[in-house]
């Protein structure tokens, strides 16, 4: 045996003797942070979701929603149930493959967690942009948002920690931006109340904006209806550091139509739609109000180039006669 | 010398690696562990837990066994210092704020609004290591490479009075990787002797099993011999020298002496190759000759006078003459 060849085997003997034993040792690491859910467990979450909402939808009762959705998704959701209720249209399941296209899973030092992913949907053409919230230890997964996107939209990539996790955002944080995402939030909400505000507010007119404006517009023609239009942006939660040095923000806003109506008017709509299930017989002679729940995305390139929504979702959730 | 350094150092490593493997199996005993226990904890509660970063070990692999009196139901669970912290956030509870082993606690009791967790803990999917049952629970699991936080909560209305913890810890199979490690110590120690010593396992392929005999004749020429002429000639061996080192694959220099050069056999020449013949010139193919053309040979009938038909060849038709015949019809068949 040559001299070489002995001291190889030597070496590689004490290499995997030693590979082979899992030293104990202590943390060096003193952080309390953990990572919001494995991939099994976001694979369990939308399994669950999955079949919990297909229960739902064969049942055409919103209840078993409340146990894999939350917030302004479970408001809008169980309108639209209610909806297909009254006219007792049901929905169809969703059987196929769910097709998770990204997930990213942060790191928390403290509850509540949450996890982001992108959901394609080939038959519509469009992709969800979807966070799932842990609110504690006790509670489970919960679907708080999922705006949604055409397909081709280019979704900013995220920039992610040396553990590979995407990086959280504190809500009010601006360093790099030109606004922090709560101030986008505010700023939408403020211009989306007052279109003229939009020089002033910071952000750009984009196509979110210019679609709740014309449908403002539309209300506010009614002949003789007296149509009143306000906004406020939710306390925004999650906010991912994009690779240039932006955001990716979730805001949730909330919009209030008032419409007062004359004795000798009448406003009514059309049949199967959420705001006449809401209002069957429409509003006349009085004041009646409906509530909507809007979720946009807003980016916030790094810079100081002007925040824009590139994904939406919403709906109506209430309404109050009188 | 260099060989007589790595031998030094292999033994020195395989000493301190034997020594290690020695104490860790005499430290951990034949079932790799070091228990202690039942230890009591005083507390008329529903929640121990430790504080976060108490648990600071990785790799370690632990048995814990909590036991309350009356078979009242209990649990015990280690999970994410994050996830157990939320769990019991605002809940009245003894905490752990420092341990030592083998067993040395400090307690803290914190006050919450709450006498206990907000959900049966069993129904938690974040637990990495859990278990419930009647009178006691046990868990066993290896401390991952994350913070994480001990917790014994009773399950119901019952509170964990009378609460005994057992606790073991150690490596996993640690007492034979503590028997490895001597032995694997043991054979550095031994290689590194041999090493120092210059033993054949050592050395190259090449200088291993060779012997070579040199006769020294009266003329004091060396003439090499094979081992069977060494036997047959009856040889006195006089001297043994042990070639330490043949750095390279050139030919051998005797010690002392003059030099002897060692002519390498001369190695037929390979003839140089032949070059290619040069090839004949193909000729070119004949260009296809015009085939003849075949023409029909002449058919001679004659018809007799009952009107048959006779074949004639054209010496058979020569023979009857011409009175005989008058060629009456020609006819071209092609």
């Amino acid at each position: 045996m040559s001299r070489r060849l002995t001291a190889a085997l030597t070496a590689g003997a004490l290499v995997v003797g030693l590979a082979g034993c899992a030293v104990p040792h202590r943390r060096g690491d003193g952080r309390i942070e953990k990572v919001a859910a494995t991939r099994e467990q976001v694979t369990a979450i939308y399994e669950r979701y999955r079949e919990v909402r297909n229960a739902a939808v064969e049942l055409l009762d919103p209840t078993p929603l409340s146990t894999v959705e939350t917030g302004p998704v479970l408001a809008v959701d169980t309108g639209s149930f209610e909806v297909s209720q009254k006219l007792k249209r049901s929905g169809e399941e969703d059987k196929g493959p769910i097709d998770v296209t990204r997930v990213e899973t942060p790191r928390f030092s403290t509850y509540p967690l949450w996890i982001f992913a992108v959901v394609r949907d080939s038959e519509r053409d469009i992709q969800r942009l979807q966070i799932f919230e842990r609110a504690r230890a006790v509670d489970p997964w919960l679907l708080v948002a999922t705006p949604e996107a055409l397909a081709s939209t280019k979704i900013p990539a995220l920039r992610h920690n040396g553990g590979g996790q995407a990086i959280v955002v504190k809500p009010s944080d601006r360093r790099g931006m030109a606004m922090s995402a709560q101030d986008a939030a505010d700023a939408y909400a403020r211009v989306l109340t007052d279109p003229t505000a939009v020089a002033d507010a910071g952000i750009t007119e984009d196509a979110f904006i210019r679609q709740m404006a014309d449908v403002a517009t539309k209300n506010g023609l009614l002949d003789g209806v007296q149509f009143e239009q306000s906004w406020a942006a939710e306390k925004v939660e999650q906010v991912l550091r994009t690779s240039d040095g932006g955001a990716l923000a979730f805001v949730t806003l909330l919009r209030r139509d008032r419409y007062t109506v004359p004795l000798d008017r009448k406003i009514t709509w059309p049949e199967g739609s959420p705001q006449q299930a809401l209002l069957e017989d429409g509003i006349q002679g009085s004041t009646a109000t409906l509530n909507y729940y809007h979720q946009i995305v807003v980016y916030l390139p790094g810079g100081t180039a002007k925040p824009r929504a590139i994904a939406q979702f919403g709906g109506v959730v209430q309404g109050e006669a009188g | 010398m260099r060989r007589s350094i790595l031998g030094w150092a292999l033994t020195v490593l395989g000493l301190c690696v034997a020594l290690l493997g020695l104490a860790l199996a005499v430290f951990l005993g034949p079932d790799g562990r070091r228990t202690t226990g039942p230890h009591e904890i005083e507390t008329d509660g529903s929640v121990v837990v430790t504080a976060p970063r108490v648990i600071r070990w990785v790799d370690v692999q632990v048995d814990i066994l909590v036991e309350v009196p009356v078979k009242k139901p209990i649990f015990v669970g280690l999970g994410n210092t994050v996830d157990v912290e939320n769990l019991v956030d605002d809940v009245r509870r003894v905490e752990v704020t420092r341990f030592a082993a083998p067993w040395k606690l400090t307690t803290v009791d914190r006050e919450g609004e709450r006498p206990t967790v907000q959900a049966a803990p069993t129904s938690l999917d974040w637990w990495l290591a859990d278990a419930a049952g009647l009178g006691g629970a046990s868990i066993s699991t290896t401390l991952p490479d994350e913070p994480v936080s001990l917790a014994i909560t009773s399950i119901g209305s019952s509170n964990l009075s009378g609460l005994k913890v057992s606790l073991a810890y150690g490596i996993k199979g640690g007492f034979l990787k503590g028997l490895g490690l001597l032995l694997m110590g043991i054979g550095a120690v031994l290689g590194g002797r041999m090493l120092r010593r210059g033993d054949p396992a050592f050395r190259d392929d090449d200088a291993d099993d060779e012997i070579v005999y040199v006769y020294v004749d009266d003329d004091g020429v060396e003439h090499q011999l094979t081992e069977a002429e060494v036997a047959a000639g009856g040889f006195d061996v006089v001297e043994e020298e042990d070639v330490v080192e043949i750095e390279d694959d050139g030919p051998p220099v005797a010690d002392d002496g003059p030099d002897l050069e060692v002519e390498a056999e001369s190695e037929p020449q390979i003839e140089p190759e032949p070059q290619n013949e040069s090839e004949p010139q193909i000729e070119p193919e004949p260009q296809n000759e015009p085939e003849p053309r075949i023409g029909s040979a002449p058919t001679y009938v004659w018809i007799d006078d009952d009107g048959v038909e006779h074949e004639l060849t054209e010496a058979e038709l020569a023979e009857l003459g011409d009175d005989e015949y008058e060629i009456v019809d020609e006819e071209d068949d092609r």
